[in-house]
């Protein structure tokens, strides 16, 4: 076995054992009091888990797109809120490796192993639409001085580094790496999004924040590719997390249909039910071989973004959908917040918004598929 | 080599009384040996636990009254088994229970005979030629394994507690014989010191051994007193179903179910609860369940052991005063 | 002090089948891990460490895929691992595999204090401790509920049924630990990677001083002769009499002899 296949194991085996001890036993309490109970989150800083794809030379595991999907995915079984803040530093941690001056990449890399990065695109005046942002950056001397207001930033609050989307120029889109303890830097107001509850969701606002030039990431005017760049990232990782609510989902359904007895049958011995198990498992293995596959073309340097398009757009609408099936296999219990399944339904739903919307991605795939005919 | 044609019973002793699995044991192999069963006692110099183990029939009692032995080093008590089977010749069987004592000594003993030994069985039988064939569960008790051990004597093994029944027996030919001079080196590297353990009842329901639980038919004021003082009798934990979490002193840590907490007592008393599927699904790793229902339909009773018809107050204060 | 912990790759769940085709286990889509108690195993050995500048070798019989055990091992700090592996060896039971631990602790050598697991939990014997303790001729302590390093040795609370035992043991010693003893870490993920600058020492038949009659199953005086699933476990469902304290009185007889209740002492 060669040190790569080991390293895989071994992690594994500890994400699985930690879900099962400290992730999973607190999902209700996760979903109903918005935050992460029971010292959760500073047993996932302890254990490097903020450093499981940083490069090694920054400090860090240095695992690839596949492990590292593999890992959310796990995650997701037991809370997908914690699976998707994590999802979210990921992403930013890989634009900063990809996009990064050294100088930058020495400042920040070493520093995403105990400090969040976000990822923020999204303001007041749009989302799908990052033309009509207002924020902007403006080129005094050696310096940048940034201004405007981002929301609806996962891990807004809790990150202390941002990624964030700024205009140049009128038709120029840039990024810039700003932190919490620069001067001008203020957090704003929290979002009270109906699932993924876990996660802080929040807002920054730029005043005057000054930065150096090492803190452009790329050159001026790649707002755009970097935003998707991370986009894609980001898709593959929530692919996992979706897979990972609809096992979540099938061990609920599976466990509650073979117990449950109409008259002296267990339910799960109904053709009914069957039909919506075996579509919950169809759609699970689905998503799971889509975002594997997206995740392996990464790590192989092929463009991936059709493939990690599918995996959010159909993992997203599935889980939903599996969870609604789910819910009604239960029955009575499946509408009770005393159960697990009404939140996973909340959770998945916020997938078809989050990183681009369904239609965005169905605009992606479908522009792929013409491409790739012309 | 010279075997004996015996099966053999290690006796376990604890403070000063019979182990009543030793008891089992003697019963159990009475009904499969053609051989004659010996039990092999290890007490202090003045004790005679031997007259309580001849109520239960062996046909040899072999007894070593020594008061270094019966300290419990695992290595001193394998010198002196081994010394004595030196005597005697190898039996054909030799087995133990499964508690810490005998888990610790069979195995030592095992690689001093250099023979094989089965783990914590739940059942044994003979073959007509002798062979014992030991069924030990593995992986937590989900597979059995049936062993044997075809060409090595003694065949050792260890039981499980409570799997067998003990009956007494009057077998007027039982033989005591008394070993006094073993000699026992004695081990210089162990120093144990031993107390009795007190009897606590555990802090939680997740981690007691032994937990009442009341339901909506038990659910007075009056009732949960009787049932408390039923639980201090017991070293017991409350429990309790969902309904009786809108009282003000129990909460979810104190639920059992499906929303609460999975329990796995050695004995659950449920008083007043109907079982519903919520509820059962807290308590199937429950080892013995006694339950009480004025309901003679209810589902509960399909979970239990042992249950009573009847007005569970009035089963509670009996149970009381039976412990008493 | 140099101290060598025995540790068995496990499958990770112990609710495993019986494949109605092949009449064997079912293990498909279940992987290894290090076996539970073995994990507080190592942690003693950590603790220990920790206060005396222990080293800690980590060891383990099977096939060579147990490498990803004793990797895990030395991520979690571990000083240096050997794999004890060989065709010869397969098919033992406890005899014959306690037989070839021992030769490989002998082989180390000058090691002060054993530690293993109180049983693995797929085959849940328990009785590789005594049994390697007798081979290397050492004194046992087994089911270890605490630890604690002092002068000269080590002090120990372990419990019976009905009894609470402190040990004091003198080194060399063997050890068998409960999980009450400690709370196991997990892998640090960076530390992983780490790990792989330490060594992994293979030892094969032929470099233990081993008699070829005492090794797998020809050594192996027990035989799996059948595994079968259990049968469902039916509640006796004995209704008691109807008059309360009939029905009290009798319950306790039953419970008393069945060794549930104990007489108050
Ligand atoms: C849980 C969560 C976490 C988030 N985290 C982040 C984050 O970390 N960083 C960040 O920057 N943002 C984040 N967002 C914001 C998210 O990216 C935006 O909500 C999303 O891009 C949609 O933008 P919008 O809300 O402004 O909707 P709009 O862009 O106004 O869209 C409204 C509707 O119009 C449709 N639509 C818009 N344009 C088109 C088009 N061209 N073709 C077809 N349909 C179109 C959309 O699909 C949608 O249905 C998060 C959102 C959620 C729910
Ligand atoms: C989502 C969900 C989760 C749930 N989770 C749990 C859970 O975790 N735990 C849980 O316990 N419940 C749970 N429940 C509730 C569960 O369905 C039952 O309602 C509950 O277990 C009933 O409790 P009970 O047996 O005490 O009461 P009842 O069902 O009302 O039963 C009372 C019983 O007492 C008997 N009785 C009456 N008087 C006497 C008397 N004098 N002497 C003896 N017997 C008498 C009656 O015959 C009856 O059988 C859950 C329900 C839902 C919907
Ligand atoms: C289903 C099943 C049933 C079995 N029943 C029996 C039986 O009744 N009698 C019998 O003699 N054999 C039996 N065996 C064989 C036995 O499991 C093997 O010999 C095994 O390698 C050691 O026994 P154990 O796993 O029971 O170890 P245990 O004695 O339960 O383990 C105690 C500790 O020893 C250490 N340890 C165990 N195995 C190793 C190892 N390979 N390398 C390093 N350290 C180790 C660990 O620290 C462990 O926690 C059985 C095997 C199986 C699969």
């Amino acid at each position: 076995m060669d040190q790569k296949t080991i390293s895989q194991d071994i992690l594994l085996r500890m994400v699985k054992a930690f879900v099962k001890n400290e992730v999973a036993p607190y999902d209700m309490e996760i979903d109903h009091t918005r935050s992460y109970v029971n010292n959760l989150w500073s047993k996932v800083k302890e254990n490097d888990f903020l450093s499981l794809m940083l490069p090694e030379e920054y400090g860090g595991a240095g695992f690839n797109g596949r492990t590292s999907a593999k890992v959310i995915n796990e995650i997701a079984k037991g809370n997908a809120s914690l699976a998707v803040t994590l999802e979210g530093h990921f992403k930013s941690v890989d634009q900063i490796v990809k996009y990064g001056n050294d100088e930058l990449k020495n400042e920040y890399l070493p520093q995403a192993k105990n400090r969040i990065i976000a990822f923020s695109m999204t303001e007041p005046s749009g989302g799908s639409n990052p033309m009509g942002i207002n924020s902007h950056a403006e080129k005094r001397g050696d310096k940048w001085i940034i201004n405007g207001d981002k929301i609806m930033i996962t891990n807004g609050g809790l990150a202390e580094i941002y990624c964030v989307l700024v205009k140049t120029a009128p038709d120029e889109l840039s990024f810039f790496v700003v932190d919490n303890e620069m001067e001008g830097f203020e957090y704003g107001k929290q979002e009270n999004f109906l699932g993924l509850t876990g996660v802080p969701v929040g807002e920054i606002v730029m005043n005057n924040i000054e930065v150096d030039e090492s803190h452009l990431l790329g050159k001026v005017g790649m707002g755009k590719e970097i935003g998707d760049s991370a986009h894609d990232d980001a898709r593959v990782l929530m692919g996992a997390v979706l897979t990972g609510i609809m096992e979540h989902e099938l061990d609920l359904v599976t466990d509650y249909a073979t117990h449950r007895k109409a008259i002296d049958t267990p339910i799960i011995q109904m053709q009914g039910i069957q039909r919506k198990i075996a579509d919950i498992a169809i759609s699970k293995e689905t998503t799971k071989l889509l975002y594997q596959k997206a995740a392996w073309m990464k790590d192989h340097g092929q463009d991936y973004e059709e493939e990690a398009a599918m995996a959010k757009a159909y993992g997203s609408r599935s889980a939903v959908k599996a969870g609604d099936d789910s819910l009604q296999i239960l029955g009575g219990y499946g509408y009770s917040l005393d159960y697990p399944i009404e939140h996973l339904i909340r959770d998945a739903r916020a997938m078809e918004i989050a990183e681009g919307t369904v239609e965005k991605m169905r605009t992606a795939i479908a522009l792929k598929e013409a491409e790739s005919r012309a | 080599m010279e075997f004996l044609k015996e099966n053999w019973i290690f006796a376990e002793v604890d403070l000063n009384k019979v182990n009543p699995i030793t008891y089992q044991l003697i019963t159990k192999m009475n009904q499969i040996s053609e051989l004659p069963v010996t039990v092999v006692l290890v007490e202090g110099s003045s004790e005679s636990l031997e007259e309580d183990i001849k109520e239960y029939g062996p046909d040899k009692i072999i007894t070593i009254k020594n008061d270094q032995l019966v300290q419990g080093n695992d290595l001193e008590m394998t010198n002196a088994l081994d010394t004595l089977i030196e005597k005697t010749g190898r039996p054909n069987s030799f087995v133990f229970a499964a508690t810490v004592v005998g888990r610790s000594l069979a195995p030592r003993l095992q690689a001093r005979l250099r023979t094989g030994l089965t783990a914590d069985c739940l059942d044994l039988h003979f073959e007509d030629d002798g062979t014992l064939v030991q069924t030990k569960p593995s992986y937590g008790d989900n597979i059995m394994c049936e062993i044997v051990v075809p060409n090595h004597r003694p065949q050792m093994a260890t039981v499980r507690s409570n799997v067998f029944e003990a009956k007494k027996l009057n077998n007027p030919m039982t033989k005591v014989i008394n070993i006094t001079n073993l000699k026992v080196v004695q081990d210089k590297q162990l120093t144990i010191s031993s107390k009795p353990l007190p009897q606590e009842s555990a802090e939680s329901i997740t981690e007691a051994n032994r937990i009442v639980a009341i339901g909506r038919g038990d659910k007075t004021e009056e009732n949960l007193t009787n049932a408390k003082r039923l639980a201090d009798k017991l070293h017991a934990v409350i429990g309790v179903t969902r309904p009786l979490t809108d009282l003000e002193e129990f909460d979810i840590n104190d639920q059992i179910g499906q929303s609460g907490q999975s329990v796995s007592p050695d004995i659950l008393i449920n008083l007043g609860i109907s079982g519903a599927v919520q509820y059962t699904a807290g308590i199937s790793n429950a080892k013995t369940i006694v339950s009480a229902n004025t309901d003679k339909d209810a589902p509960i009773f399909k979970h239990s052991d042992y249950y009573y018809v009847g007005n569970a107050e009035e089963f509670s204060k009996a149970l009381e005063k039976a412990l008493q | 002090m140099k101290i060598v912990v025995g540790i068995k790759q496990v499958p990770e769940t112990t609710n495993v089948k019986i494949n109605e085709k092949t009449k064997n286990i079912d293990r498909r889509g279940i992987s290894g891990v290090i076996n539970q108690y073995d994990r507080h195993a190592l942690e003693a050995a950590f603790e220990i460490k920790a206060k005396t500048n222990a080293e800690v070798i980590v060891m383990t019989m099977g096939p060579d895929d147990f490498v990803v055990s004793l990797q895990e091992a030395l991520a979690l700090g571990a000083d240096s691992a050997v794999l004890l592996s060989d065709r010869a060896f397969a098919g033992a039971d406890t005899l014959a595999t306690g037989y070839v631990l021992s030769e490989a602790i002998k082989k180390i050598g000058d090691v002060d204090l054993v530690l293993l697991g109180q049983q693995s939990v797929d085959a849940d014997t328990g009785q590789m401790g005594p049994i390697i303790s007798e081979f290397l001729d050492i004194s046992q302590v087994t089911y270890a509920s605490k630890l604690d390093v002092e002068e000269g040795g080590l002090r120990i609370k372990r419990y019976l049924e009905n009894i609470e035992q402190d040990i004091t043991a003198k080194l060399p010693v063997l050890v068998t630990v409960t999980d009450q003893a400690n709370d196991p870490k997990y892998v640090n993920i960076v530390e992983i990677a780490k790990s792989f600058e330490k060594e992994v020492t293979t030892w094969h038949a032929s470099d233990l001083n081993l008699d070829a009659d005492r090794v797998g199953q020809a050594g192996s005086p027990s035989v799996v002769r059948s595994i079968s699933s259990p049968k469902e476990v039916v509640k006796d469902n004995y209704k008691l009499p109807d008059n309360p304290q009939d029905a009290a009185d009798e319950l306790v007889k039953i419970l008393k002899d069945k060794n549930i209740l104990v007489e108050d002492k």
